[in-house]
């Protein structure tokens, strides 16, 4: 479609208006990973956007390096959070799309678990602050408190509904002829499950799949309430960047959360192709 | 269903049973303990300062005292007001700036991989990393006021974080940044498929570009535009992450919504039996709220 | 809370800058001992070695420090324990594993040495000690054989359960807290109100947060300042007696246009309620205490609202920030020279009264006084507040609960604690009779102010640490908030901190609360000056 020369401008400068309020906290990020710790503090007239003297020793730091005689070196460096932070975000989200693209094929085509679209409703609303005490009693008593695996376990059950949601609006949207033909040919319901639908599935499955890592690897409260020490998430190992001389280590805070990004641009990248059309939720077609 | 079952029926049936069974397992491994200690407990004065381990909280048994107090309980009340302000404020805001700015990127233009992908990078930058980064911006000798400087020409030095309207509205700031890429891709994904031939047509019998975007776009998008703003609802409702971090609920409970009101409470004051009634409370409410929205989905 | 402690960041920096700055030259030469030989002197049986003056913290087997060795030696003798974890601020670890002075073994090291136990030290975010504690507790994890939270929480976790009664191992390995020469400030009274609750010990004392105040000497001695202000006022300017002085003072020299604040004593989040305390308590003779004997609050009354007005109204002279102020923006003003008066922990002046401190504008023009009083029936009360400070505890849950607590009895004696507080690795400040004494930590903290810290301690009021008490403070800092952010008169945020009070008493148990403020009145001064 043409169009005009002033749309094109006004489209432009507000683009560019957007792009740049989006753009000052993640520039800020990057600007302090790299700042030494001179520059952190700088202020008023003193502020240094751009770093004077980059330098990568705010991630030497993180990984049990201090730079200066002045800041402690790290007795925990980030590597075992980092590694927590992956685990259980990675399990959670295949705990989540597995249970919840079963369930939401079981509903869609068979209409087994009729209660499930409510009960997951009431599930993500309910804020997860307000359930986190009978949550650690029993994660006490199963032994699945401050473990990797304790954590991908309640993330998969606050992200299913969001699993469950996304996949079952392409499931009901998704034509059953080409079911029906194959298993006209012999093959089972399972077989046709697992052989014909997900492969067609393949894009959305990916749009959310990418959607529930991230709610995951987000998280902070659930791991704020859920860790001591041993596997404490990227998110609550944030607070531990501290130290008696300087205050917040916001240089080191800001490295930690560059590398945190990194996963989610990753995957994002990954399936961008699918990203647009994963999201429509399947509820264009009427 | 009432039709004599087949043997593919009953395969399908049974499939669908095992299939759904594991998020049934789910649903009712997260509900059912959380739910029965949830209520036992609210009924009591039980808290792990008592000394107690809390199968023994019917000693502390005060009836129904929580549920009272949660009546006379203004900070709880102004909790769930402020969270409904922001919620009131921040959805909508994300709403009209993501619709916005996906109607601009409908049709191709130079340089729109790279601005779409710059305008999708808040979503990747984990919410306590954000919440860290806000707190410096805002700052009073930070990057936000010398970035007004600029524009006054004189220095700024606004106290953000220390003044209560203020601090309310930087949470709200850094609430919009972080979550309106959502609302732009989901709207985007929601644009781009409005079929063009009706666009066309209404194009051909003289109608405005406003014209077509309102009686043609918006009711295709209608399921979409609903999920979206129920997603950013639901989440919105929960604000913590950021929020904590940048101001603890501060000053005094300026900031304070409801997640972070029970956090204090359950970590600070440790009046379990309090939170639980808090808890019950809201999870009656928020049931009836999704009975409701369901039945609306329904019709 | 985490954003309790964080700070704004333009002040941050000019604090956390001199602080290392300070710390950096306390490393430096002036301590650098010459290893003098890495044997004990006669007749000890540990302690450091190698720099000037180590035998000073050595010790003989007849000693807390001995015993506590000795005792830990025959359990791992016995294959009892090999290890103990240690939860302790991220902050205050340095203390335990950096060696000072400079030819020392550090703490951990030494202890590992003469014991063959490991400690395994958990690093707590700042702020987060004490729900990580009862995270532990009430799941019942059992992760920590010691705890370090701070002493306002001795009650509620002794009420939980969650923390060990010591009462056993005290008797058996007799720590000598209440030594005459070298114990507790106010001996037996003294070792109650830190380490005791309900008459029984459950924590080790690791710290002395006895808040102090301190002032510019430079600018109370300058002839035009004095003039100004004797011409202004009608008094001579001095160190404040009264309140009303320190107000006028502070009012004297607080100039926005010059960047100088009158006071910065804190009324931020978390921090700010301990000066309203001080204000408070001063309004009675000997005191003015928070609740009754039958535990009614008396915080909703006269002298609470002229307290709480008086708290609000002072802002006029701090700070425009200083509801975001916590103790880095504090220090760094201060340290900058834009402030005339503070009131902080004690270890001020070892950071900004330091030589070695290029970024400290106020090097040898810092100087200690008295907490502000009031005239009341005859006498005047002045009265500081004891706040935080960091307390030991010994699990309930621990396998090894007779090591960690040898491990705490060691770590808190009169050699052991006076080495570790002079080291400013970490945040242990001194609190000991013998640390008041001892030649480094009063090279660390200079002769002036330690001095000062002693008389402090004599006139401190301590915050509630009995059951309830982390919900009584949030009450009533939330209150205090609203009163100073405006949202609240002060009439009102006392009657809704006292309506709170009175909720969180019924909600602890009545009998445990009363019974709790009762024992707590023994820890209160009674000493009053002179007018």
């Amino acid at each position: 479609m043409q169009r005009s020369l002033p749309f094109q401008l006004f489209r432009y400068a507000a683009i560019a208006l957007a792009l740049a309020i989006t753009l000052v906290p993640i520039l800020w990020m990057v600007s302090m990973a790299f700042k030494p710790f001179s520059e952190w503090q700088s202020a008023g007239a003193n502020l240094t956007w751009i770093p004077n003297a980059p330098t990568l020793d705010n991630f030497r730091f993180l990984f049990g390096d201090s730079g200066s005689d002045l800041i402690v070196a790290l007795d925990r460096t980030a590597g075992k959070p980092i590694l927590s932070s992956l685990l259980s975000a990675t399990i959670g989200t295949v705990i989540a799309m597995t249970a919840g693209t079963a369930a939401a094929y079981g509903l869609s085509r068979f209409g087994s678990g009729a209660n499930l679209p409510l009960a997951l409703i009431q599930l993500r609303l309910f804020p997860p602050m307000a359930v986190m005490i009978p949550v650690m009693m029993m994660w006490a008593f199963l032994g699945l408190m401050d473990t990797w695996w304790g954590l991908a376990l309640i993330y998969g059950i606050v992200t299913l509904p969001f699993a469950f949601w996304l996949m079952k609006t392409f499931f009901d949207d998704m034509p059953k002829e080409i079911e029906e033909a194959a298993l006209v040919e012999g093959c089972s319901r399972l077989r046709v499950f697992t052989r014909v639908t997900l492969p067609m599935m393949a894009a959305p499955l990916a749009a959310a799949a990418l959607f529930v890592f991230i709610l995951n690897w987000s998280d902070y409260l659930i791991a704020l309430l859920l860790t001591t020490r041993e596997w404490v998430t990227i998110p609550v190992y944030m607070a531990s960047l501290s130290s008696s001389m300087t205050g917040q280590l916001y240089g080191a805070k800001a490295a930690l959360g560059l590398i945190a990004a990194v996963p989610p641009v990753i995957l994002g990248i990954m399936i961008q192709k699918h990203l647009v059309r994963g999201l429509t939720f399947g509820a264009l077609k009427q | 269903m009432t039709s004599a079952p087949t043997p593919e029926k009953d395969d399908g049936a049974g499939l669908g049973l095992r299939l759904t069974l594991p998020a049934q397992v789910l649903v009712l491994f997260i509900s059912l303990f959380p739910l029965l200690m949830q209520l036992y407990i609210s009924l009591t004065d039980w808290s792990p300062l008592s000394g107690m381990a809390w199968p023994r909280a019917w000693e502390f048994w005060n009836t129904f005292a929580n549920y009272l107090d949660l009546v006379s309980d203004d900070r709880l009340w102004s909790a769930l007001g402020r969270t409904a302000l922001v919620m009131a404020v921040c959805v909508p805001l994300e709403f009209g700036l993501g619709l916005a700015l996906a109607t601009l990127f409908v049709d191709d233009f130079p340089g729109k991989r790279v601005a779409y992908s710059i305008l999708i990078m808040p979503m990747m930058v984990v919410p306590a990393v954000a919440g860290y980064m806000f707190f410096m911006l805002f700052q009073s000798g930070g990057p936000v006021n010398d970035i007004l400087s600029w524009f006054t020409a004189e220095p700024v030095s606004i106290a953000w974080l220390s003044d209560p309207t203020l601090a309310l509205i930087a949470v709200m700031a850094a609430d919009i940044w972080q979550w309106t890429p959502l609302m732009f891709l989901i709207l985007l994904a929601g644009l781009v498929g409005v079929p063009d031939d009706q666009i066309k047509a209404a194009t051909l019998l003289g109608a405005s570009p406003v014209q077509r975007f309102l009686t043609i776009v918006i009711p295709r998008m209608k399921t979409i535009i609903v999920i979206a703003l129920a997603i950013r609802c639901i989440e919105a409702f929960k604000i913590f992450d950021t929020l904590y971090i940048m101001t603890g609920g501060g000053p005094g409970v300026a900031t304070e919504t409801i997640s972070v009101y029970i956090y204090k409470i359950t970590t600070q004051d440790l009046i379990w039996g309090y939170v639980a009634a808090i808890a019950l409370a809201i999870l009656l409410v928020l049931s009836l709220l999704a009975v409701w929205a369901m039945r609306r989905m329904a019709k | 809370m985490i954003t309790r402690r964080m700070t704004r960041r333009g002040f941050l920096g000019t604090g956390a800058q001199m602080g290392i700055v300070g710390a950096g030259a306390l490393f430096a030469p002036r301590w650098v001992g010459q290893a003098w030989g890495q044997d004990l002197a006669a007749g000890m049986i540990g302690g450091p070695t190698g720099f000037d003056g180590c035998e000073a913290y050595q010790y003989g087997p007849d000693t807390p420090e001995g015993r506590a060795i000795e005792g830990a030696k025959a359990l791992k003798g016995a294959g009892k324990v090999d290890k103990i974890v240690l939860g302790l601020s991220d902050g205050s670890i340095g203390q335990l594993t950096q060696p000072f002075p400079a030819g020392a073994p550090s703490i951990k090291e030494l202890w590992e040495r003469e014991t063959g136990i490991t400690i395994e030290i958990v690093g707590l975010p700042n702020g987060q000690e004490f729900t990580k504690t009862m995270q532990d507790i009430s799941t019942g994890a059992g992760g920590f054989d010691i705890y370090s939270t701070d002493w306002n929480r001795l009650g509620d976790l002794a009420e939980s359960g969650g923390i060990a009664k010591l009462d056993d191992f005290v008797a058996q390995y007799k720590p000598e807290w209440d030594d005459g020469a070298s114990g507790y400030v106010g001996g037996a009274q003294g070792v109650a109100l830190l380490n005791q609750y309900r008459g029984s010990t459950y924590g080790v004392s690791l710290d002395g947060d006895f808040q102090s105040w301190v002032y510019r000497t430079d600018l109370f001695a300058d002839p035009k300042e004095q003039a100004d202000f004797k011409a202004k006022h009608g008094y001579d300017l001095a160190p404040p007696k009264t309140w009303k002085q320190l107000d006028e003072i502070a009012a004297f020299f607080n100039r926005p246009d010059k960047g100088m604040v009158g006071c910065s004593d804190l009324r931020n989040q978390g921090w700010g309620y301990t000066n309203w305390y001080q204000r408070f308590t001063s309004m009675a003779n000997p005191n003015q205490y928070l609740f009754a004997e039958d535990g009614t609050p008396l915080i909703n009354s006269a002298e609470g609202v002229a307290a709480t007005t008086e708290y609000v109204a002072s802002l006029s002279h701090h700070s425009p920030d200083a509801i975001s102020w916590g103790w880095p923006e504090q220090y760094g003003s201060f340290g900058a020279g834009n402030t005339a008066m503070t009131c902080a922990f004690s270890n001020l002046p070892k950071f900004l009264d330091n030589a070695g401190n290029t970024g400290s504008v106020v090097t040898g023009k810092v100087g200690s006084m008295l907490p502000p009083g009031r005239e009341v029936g005859g006498g005047l009360i002045r009265r500081s507040v004891l706040w935080f400070s960091l307390t030991g505890m010994v699990s309930a849950q621990s396998k090894n609960a007779e090591a960690a607590y040898l491990l705490l009895q060691w770590l808190g004696s009169a050699r052991i604690y006076a080495w570790m507080t002079a080291n400013p690795g970490g945040y242990f400040d001194p609190f000991r009779l013998s640390d008041f004494s001892d030649k480094l930590v009063r090279q660390t903290y200079h002769d002036y102010h330690m001095d000062m810290v002693r008389e402090t301690v004599a006139r401190t009021v301590p915050t509630i640490n009995y059951a309830g008490a982390t919900a009584y403070h949030n009450a009533l800092d939330e209150n205090l908030m609203a009163a100073l952010t405006g949202a609240k008169t002060a009439e009102q945020a006392m009657a809704d901190a006292s309506d709170e009070w009175a909720k969180i008493t019924r909600r602890t148990g009545e009998d445990k609360v009363i019974e709790a403020i009762k024992a707590s009145r023994a820890g209160w001064p009674t000493l009053v000056d002179p007018i």
